[in-house]
């Protein structure tokens, strides 16, 4: 009987496995998935052209203001270009920390978006192809994507952050595109 | 009985009067700490700064860049007493180029305008060589030491090229001076401490820590004996 009993799982044991699961499950969702380099690499199959820059001033750094929700942290912003493709390597704050987004755009819409490096704790989730690819094929209507995109439970300030992400990448690729 | 109480009950009165006062007389101010602005109002002491567990915090790395000091607390760098980025990596130097401020990490080049505004951190990305260790400025160009040897690129800092020469005048961390240090201290720990927290703190015993609780509750016993002893006594000379 007493050996039977020891087989048993104590309540206690379980809620501890469940919480390291859940410790270990959240530490997971942190890091940095592909470099910066590494992502260029891959977009431009390892011939990356050489890097341009955009200064936020005046009207841009008004809209990418609107945008974000937010100044916008910096006076340039730098891309890669490639006739009709536009890479852009963005930061924006989920919740507390900076996520870095990959934006591939090709004749202005987004061909492909990634999460580069996740630093907050919740909302890793925006990394999977099943939610990135909602913005494959996304563009701007006026200031807004042109469609809806749907959200994570629990990743609500990330979705929101890469949302913000795809508009400005958008607007700046029409600028670059003027 | 009775002259026993009354004598217990005047000793304890005499050697609780110094507690009662400053009782009443942090509780009346604390009554009207809004009228008498006292969370507006700070003492920076440094005895109450040392007791309250405020240290003197002191910069990580400092630079002397021209007429200005970039310092870093720990993630936090400021451009003199301005705090201008976070790094969570340190900052090994820095140099005034043109109307930038470029200042090296171990991975990259931050940029700033003269004034402090954030420009544009270069990586790897931009031909930034990496594992920088040291910066400096040699000729207009900038140069960087790395774990690969000196690298020199012109103002764009796009065209990085080998270098082989000592003779550079690197960016090294310097002492901050005293006065950007005292205005960096009150970001870090605002004014002080409020008078209304040490009034509080003084009316409830904290200030003297986990014992001046306990001494709090000792006056507090104190307190209800003599109330009750008084009301006994006064009981006694109705009947």
């Amino acid at each position: 009987m007493a050996i039977m009993n020891s087989k048993k799982l104590h309540p206690m044991r379980l809620i501890l496995g469940v919480l390291l699961f859940l410790i270990a499950f959240s530490v997971s969702a942190r890091g940095v998935y592909q470099s910066n380099q590494d992502f260029l690499d891959e977009t431009f199959e390892q011939v990356v052209p050489k890097s341009k820059v955009i200064w936020v001033k005046g009207d841009v750094r008004q809209t990418l203001s609107e945008l974000l929700g937010h100044p916008y942290q910096g006076m340039r912003v730098r891309y890669w270009q490639q006739q009709a493709k536009s890479v852009w390597v963005l930061d924006e704050i989920g919740k507390t920390e900076a996520i870095t987004f990959g934006i591939v755009i090709v004749a202005n819409k987004i061909d492909s978006m990634k999460v580069l490096a996740f630093r907050e704790s919740r909302g890793g989730e925006i990394r999977y192809p099943a939610f990135t690819q909602q913005f494959n094929g996304a563009q701007l209507q006026g200031q807004q994507l042109d469609r809806h995109i749907d959200g994570v439970s629990g990743a609500t300030l990330s979705v929101r952050a890469m949302t913000s992400v795809a508009e400005v990448a958008l607007y700046l690729d029409n600028i670059i595109n003027q | 009985m009775n002259r026993k109480i009354r004598r217990l009950h005047r000793s304890m009165g005499a050697f609780i009067a110094i507690f009662v006062l400053m009782l009443a007389s942090t509780g009346i101010a604390l009554n009207h700490s809004d009228d008498l602005d006292l969370d507006k109002r700070y003492l920076s002491w440094n005895w109450l700064l040392q007791h309250y567990g405020v240290t003197q915090l002191k910069a990580d790395v400092a630079y002397s860049l021209s007429s200005h000091t970039v310092s870093q607390f720990g993630s936090q760098v400021f451009l003199n007493s301005i705090p201008i980025t976070q790094s969570s990596t340190p900052i090994l130097g820095g140099i005034m180029l043109d109307e930038l401020m470029v200042l090296a990490t171990q991975d990259a080049l931050l940029l700033f305008s003269q004034q402090g505004e954030f420009i544009e951190r270069m990586d790897s990305t931009v031909g930034i060589p990496i594992m920088v260790q040291k910066i400096a400025l040699l000729d207009n160009d900038v140069v960087i030491q790395t774990t690969n040897g000196f690298w020199h690129s012109d103002s764009t800092l796009e065209n990085w090229q080998p270098l082989s020469t000592n003779e550079i005048s690197w960016s090294e961390s310097n002492v901050i001076p005293d006065a950007v240090d005292q205005q960096i201290q009150l970001y870090f720990y605002d004014r002080g401490i409020s008078i209304e927290r040490v009034i509080l703190d003084l009316h409830n015993g904290h200030i003297f820590g986990r014992y001046g609780v306990w001494l709090t509750d000792f006056w507090g016993v104190f307190l209800i004996f003599i109330s009750l002893s008084g009301l006994w006594m006064w009981g006694r000379r109705l009947v």
